[in-house]
């Protein structure tokens, strides 16, 4: 019993650090073990949830070293060899095994455990999981049932088989398992945003949505792209852009492109005069609300004039604050005062804080010039005109004033060839 | 049983009616083939349209098209077997973002991700995409397990024919819950919504599929494509510029699954997805080259209707000029398949018409040969109707002449009448008036008999030209014909003898009664004899009985036999002729000259085949084959009354008329040479030659006794003449035909107009008909009609009152009597009434001169002794005259 207590941590630990976790939803698969679970469960009740932005964030997944795995594998061989009778040597052994991919001989070595003892339900888990990753899908739900039948308290087992019955077409008997593994582990998040996407797909958005915010707080930045979906769609919410808004820019935050895509094409519907006039007032409103309720986070703050940039404030009156973070969120949701703030800082610099000719800064400005932000598009024309931070072009420049009014463009162009 | 045969009789006379038979038979015919080897007729039928497909120049592409293809390099970036889902709700959306009016994704939502492949995540995205880009065209799948509002389910099925060729798909598949439409029409009619919501959609029509108009060889790359992995990296880069110019108001199909898997053949011999078929549906549709195609019922109707054609044509012109005609149509439709190709874009059936015209030609022309020798024996049996209804109303016609006569004689009375008294005149012209209107009456209904009755002998002339049409004979027919005949005696070259002949064999052949006409000397013993031979009784006995000369008491006698005693001077039992020909052949010569009474005796052998002899009393049955010939006309003798019409139906089972040897004078120079060759041997002589012009008058010499003649001039000339040539002069054919043929008699001098005689040869030469003699002395009808009535009254008088007698003495053929018989009668009757109301001779003659001025004055004598002797007899109900027999 004690050496399945140690066994549970260790798998997960194993499972959170190897397993590569898609941050993006369009990428290409890699070699290995395919992904099972995306956010790693609490070993128990009572531990704190780490904070799985880190993981989210990581552009690539750190792939699992062969060397570690090869000196792992011969550590554990060695451990079965003096212990041949030992279910747990034979688990460990398994898990290693699917780590580095060879399925066939992790579920001969789950199946020997089970021969030297028969009911224990974390082989059963084993199995399960490694017979999903062979895509077995009847395979894993027996071998998955029989693991929460030995142990309904494993949490993971339930998980493990909401996700089988899903792939299997189950979608009722996938959001029971997953209910099932939430009533164990109420913080179980990955959990809490599957069913949330399961009831999504049955048309069950209002508790969809209410599961999918909990996920999204709780940081899954899939679950928070989707929730900036729900808001726009009005999908189990009512209808509020700029809460879609604010939702993207988080997921933004941590690295979700879709939610990045969404965002420009909402700003490129702002601005476009190719959409219809009510439309178009209506997303610019979205994008004012959402500046406003910025200011809502940091309620010591106080605003002076309803134009000014929160971003600017807090970089002048609270240095500890992420004030170039809040100013480029601003500058992203249309804020032009906040743009004229980075247009300064991005020639400047600010002390420590920031560098001069940041490049999150001239990534922002190319983006919401590209979806027909004119500021943008007049600030990225001098840079490019001057070579600030970059090789000047002028070719560039003058491409980027088109569809400019004459006078305007003109005065650009006499101020880039004053310089 | 009647009403068989009458319909057998109306079928057989109408083309149409043979023809659409025919048309019926072929086309059921050509469905049993078709079952029989369907992949065949199916290749055939949906021949002319693969030779098009593949030969014509290519339908264009459209503008509006865009195709966007796995490829290679996505496979190596997305992996080879399915892809995350989440690369298409990408794709999705940048085609909805750049502008794309309409998507199609050949794609199915049947089963949920792996989590390999992203799990339910991807799956949302997809649904989140698909909701996004609007309406999208999916494919339907049976097991749907993801669903979304924002699709239009379709189908990918495609239409093979039993040839294994794909040339069509089906306009909708009817699933578990809800029937979808085809993937291209889908995409193509939600194309129509977006870029013009007014335009009505794709009619539906009778049809349930739609045939497939591919651009060139039918594969994809005949298609705008480009590859996934162009679009992906133009959205990688966020190229919004390339991806606006190419998804910018365009249907954009993506294809993300495997290319490979199912294959259909096309007509062009490529093998493809059904998804590409269905691209091909989808631009036939964009850019309007839509092809039709015919449903079923009407593909039948259009091969019954050719087929119809076809026989009709065969049956209704006979020969190569048919066959011509025939070819003629079936090429024709032939250029109509291809020009409704090219043309009107419909394709029309091929196998079925043409296996159908082709049946019909071999059905045709068997049918031919089947039915050729019932058509000719109805036809023949039509002839004889006719001739009953033209002696019918040629009878009532006189009727209706006489009446007119009589008719205009009393308004001629009545105006001498108005004249003399002027007194009664209002009541006389009131008469008159009325006699006149009687009279126009008459003359309507005598003009409408008139017409009838050149109606009918038109009809008779047709269709004796119908049976007398000569057949072609080839020309070893001919000789073998001319063979038989010579074994047989008959010697003749004639086509329309050999034909008789021809006929005669077959008939021969069958029990049927033969009657032979034809004029004393035409050999009908001769053809009687060769019933008999080449019939199966050849070997048995041929009894040949000339009728005409059995003396009538001994007639049953002779014919049936008698018993020992039953008469004086029979002291032997006795057995007839008919007894005599018993399993052979009798031959009833001179039939038409047999007594009424004996008529009905020999009827009954007929019937039954048994009679009993004289004395008899147990009836005596024989099996014998009856040959009957006269040279009279039964016809007019069924008309006249002096031969039973059931014994001549009885007698003309097969009727066979001989020509008489002026109508084939080709015969005269054989026969020529064989009586010399045979008189010669006869009398002892060297055999002597004809110069040419005196074979030029044999040839030219009407022969009226025919062969029998022809052979006695021939023995005359060789007995009185020693010299080894015989001319024109020492055949001595004297003044017998003072026109060089019987047929010129139009041109015969006209009679003396003064001579009864000649006017009544003249009216004996037309039947007795008062208007064609009229035209031909050129005189008035009516002076005609009073020469006929004044000779009437004269033979009345000269025979006693005998009508009979001086009907006959008229008449001066038998052929005429009952003509002349109701003439007279009716001249008689009318003179009666006249003289009836009158109280003296006298005063009744004054009348009878009034009222027949216009007859000439030596036959008013007749007149005046017939009212004498009526008013000599005190009135007597009929004038005391005897009736004739």
């Amino acid at each position: 019993m004690r050496s399945g207590l140690i066994l549970v941590p260790l798998l997960f630990v194993s499972l959170i650090t190897r397993l590569p976790v898609h941050s993006s939803f369009a990428q290409s698969p890699e070699n290995g073990p395919p992904p099972v679970i995306e956010s790693q469960p609490p070993t128990d009740d009572t531990s704190p949830t780490p904070a799985p932005a880190e993981e989210q964030t990581l552009p690539e997944p750190i792939p699992p070293k062969p060397a570690d795995a090869v000196l792992e594998l011969i550590e554990l061989r060695n451990a079965l060899r003096l212990s041949p009778d030992s279910a747990d040597n034979r688990l460990k052994l398994a898990q290693a095994l699917y780590n580095i991919g060879d399925l066939d001989a992790a579920i001969e070595e789950c199946r020997m455990a089970l021969k030297l003892e028969s009911n224990n339900a974390k082989a059963y888990l084993q199995l399960g999981i490694t017979q999903m990753a062979k895509q077995d899908g009847q395979a894993a739900a027996i071998a998955l049932m029989e693991a929460t039948m030995l142990d309904p308290g494993l949490a993971q087992a339930h998980y493990g088989l909401g996700s089988v019955q899903y792939t299997l077409g189950n979608f009722s008997a996938a959001a029971q398992s997953y209910r099932r593994a939430l009533e164990l582990q109420p913080s179980f998040l990955d959990a809490r945003y599957r069913l949330a996407l399961v009831l999504k797909l049955m048309n069950q958005h209002q508790e969809a949505v209410r599961l999918m915010e909990d996920a999204a707080i709780g940081g899954i930045s899939q679950a928070q792209y989707f929730m900036g979906v729900a808001y726009r769609n009005g999908q189990g919410v009512d209808k509020d852009l700029s809460l879609a808004i604010r939702w993207w820019t988080k997921a933004i935050e941590f690295g979700q492109q879709r939610a990045a895509e969404s965002l420009s094409q909402l700003r490129r519907q702002a601005l476009s005069p190719d959409q219809p006039e009510r439309r178009r007032t209506g997303i610019i409103e979205a994008f004012r609300q959402y500046r406003d309720g910025l200011w809502a986070d940091y309620p010591d703050m106080a605003r002076k004039d309803p134009n000014e940039s929160l971003g600017a404030a807090l970089l002048k009156d609270n240095p500890g604050a992420k004030g170039v973070t809040v100013l480029l969120a601003e500058a992203y949701a249309l804020g032009e005062a906040a743009h004229d703030e980075l247009v300064g800082l991005y020639e400047t610099g600010l002390d420590t804080r920031l560098s001069q000719f940041d490049k999150r800064i001239l990534a922002c400005f190319a983006t919401t010039a590209a979806d027909g932000f004119i500021p943008a598009k007049k600030a990225l024309a001098r840079m490019y005109g001057k070579g600030l931070g970059i090789t000047p072009d002028l070719q560039k420049a003058k491409a980027m004033l088109k569809g400019l009014p004459k006078q305007e463009m003109q005065g650009i162009l006499d101020e880039i060839a004053g310089r | 049983m009647f009403s068989v045969s009458r319909l057998w009789r109306q079928f057989l006379g109408s083309t149409w009616l043979q023809a659409c038979a025919m048309g019926l038979f072929a086309t059921a015919l050509a469905f049993v083939l078709w079952a029989a080897a369907p992949t065949t007729f199916t290749g055939l039928d949906w021949a002319a349209y693969d030779l098009w497909l593949t030969n014509r120049t290519a339908i264009p592409i459209s503008p509006s098209l865009l195709i966007v293809t796995r490829d290679p390099a996505s496979e190596k970036e997305f992996g080879a077997g399915p892809w995350d889902r989440a690369v298409l709700a990408r794709l999705l959306t940048s085609a909805h973002e750049s502008g794309s009016l309409v998507i199609g994704l050949d794609y199915r939502l049947d089963h949920a991700s792996p989590a390999q492949l992203g799990g339910a995540t991807s799956d949302a995205l997809l649904i989140e995409a698909m909701a996004t880009a609007g309406p999208i065209v999916l494919v339907q799948s049976p097991d749907t397990t993801l669903a979304s509002d924002a699709t239009i389910p379709s189908h990918l099925l495609v239409t093979t024919h039993v040839d294994r060729v794909t040339r069509a798909v089906p306009l909708t598949a009817n699933g578990d819950r809800q029937s979808s439409q085809a993937f291209g029409i889908s995409l193509y009619q939600l194309f129509q919504q977006q870029a013009s919501p007014r335009t009505p959609l794709l009619s539906e029509d009778a049809t349930d599929s739609l045939l497939v108009n591919y651009v060139g060889d039918g594969t994809i790359n005949a298609l705008p494509t480009i590859p996934i992995s162009s679009v992906w990296t133009a959205i990688e880069h966020h190229d919004r510029d390339q991806l606006t110019e190419w998804f910018k108001n365009k249907v954009v199909v993506f294809l993300p699954n495997h290319i490979g898997g199912e294959h259909w053949l096309l007509p062009t011999g490529q093998t493809v997805s059904s998804s590409v078929v269905h691209l091909h549906v989808l631009n036939m549709l964009l850019t309007g080259n839509r092809l039709s195609q015919l449903n079923q019922p009407s593909r039948t109707l259009i091969t019954l209707l050719l087929a119809c054609l076809v026989a009709w044509l065969l049956l209704r012109f006979r020969g190569t000029i048919s066959l011509l005609l025939a070819g003629k149509a079936i090429a024709t439709y032939g250029v109509f398949v291809f020009l409704g190709l090219a043309v009107a874009d419909l394709a029309l059936p091929l196998a079925m018409p043409l296996t159908t015209a082709l049946s019909v030609l071999v059905a045709a022309t068997v049918w031919s040969h089947l039915t050729g020798h019932q058509r000719l024996m109805l036809v023949e049996q039509d002839m004889l109707r006719l001739q009953q209804e033209a002696a019918a109303i040629r009878e009532a016609l006189i009727l209706r002449e006489t009446r007119t006569e009589t008719l205009q004689e009393d308004l001629a009375a009545a105006r001498t009448f108005i004249s003399h008294s002027t007194g009664q005149q209002e009541e006389l012209s009131k008469s008159a008036d009325d006699l006149r209107s009687q009279l126009a009456d008459a003359q309507a209904q005598e003009n409408e008999a008139r017409r009838k009755l050149e109606g009918l002998e038109h009809q008779l002339h047709s269709l004796r030209a119908a049976t007398t049409e000569p057949r072609v004979f080839s020309d070893g027919e001919l000789v073998r014909l001319r063979d038989e005949c010579r074994q047989l005696d008959i010697m003749t070259q004639d086509s329309s003898l050999l034909r008789l002949y021809r006929d005669l064999k077959r008939g021969a052949k069958s029990p049927l009664t033969v009657l032979v006409l034809g004029e004393p000397g035409t050999g009908k013993e001769l053809f009687a004899r060769a019933v008999h031979r080449l019939s199966p009784r050849t070997g048995k006995t041929f009894i040949a009985v000339n009728m005409a000369a059995i003396s009538p008491e001994l007639f049953e006698s002779e014919l049936f036999g008698h018993t020992r005693g039953s008469f004086t001077g029979a002291t032997t039992d006795r057995r007839g002729y008919f007894e005599l020909a018993n399993h052979g052949t009798i031959f009833l010569d001179e039939i038409g000259d047999l007594r009424l009474d004996h008529q009905s005796k020999l009827l009954r052998v007929l019937q039954e085949r048994t009679f009993y002899r004289v004395g008899a009393t147990t009836p005596t049955t024989v099996d014998v084959r009856i040959v009957a010939a006269t040279n009279r006309d039964l016809q007019r003798g069924v008309s006249e009354g002096w031969f039973r019409e059931d014994l001549y139906f009885r007698l003309s089972g097969l009727v066979f008329r001989l020509p008489p040897l002026r109508e084939r004078t080709g015969d005269v120079p054989i026969l020529a040479d064989i009586f010399l060759t045979d008189i010669a041997g006869q009398m002892g002589k060297p055999v002597p030659k004809l110069s040419n012009e005196a074979l030029r008058s044999l040839v030219e010499q009407e022969w009226k006794g025919n062969v029998r003649e022809f052979r006695h001039c021939l023995e005359q000339a060789i007995a009185l003449n020693d010299g080894p040539l015989l001319t024109k002069e020492s055949l001595r054919l004297g003044s017998t035909s003072p026109t060089p043929s019987g047929r010129a008699k139009h041109t015969q001098i006209l009679p003396d107009p003064a001579s009864d005689a000649a006017v009544l040869n003249c009216l004996r030469q037309h039947n007795f008909d008062m208007q064609s003699a009229a035209k031909m002395l050129r005189w008035d009808r009516s002076t005609v009609t009073q020469r006929l009535k004044g000779l009437c009254f004269q033979a009345l008088v000269e025979a006693d009152g005998d009508q009979g007698k001086a009907a006959l003495a008229i008449a001066g053929d038998p052929s005429h009597l009952r003509t002349v018989e109701l003439k007279l009668m009716d001249y008689h009757d009318h003179l009666l009434s006249v003289i009836q109301p009158f109280a003296t001779a006298n005063e009744a003659l004054l009348d009878c001169k009034r009222r027949f001025k216009n007859l000439p004055d030596r036959h008013f004598a007749s007149v005046e002794t017939l009212v004498r002797k009526y008013f000599r007899q005190e009135r007597p109900a009929s004038l005391g005259l005897r009736k004739g027999s």
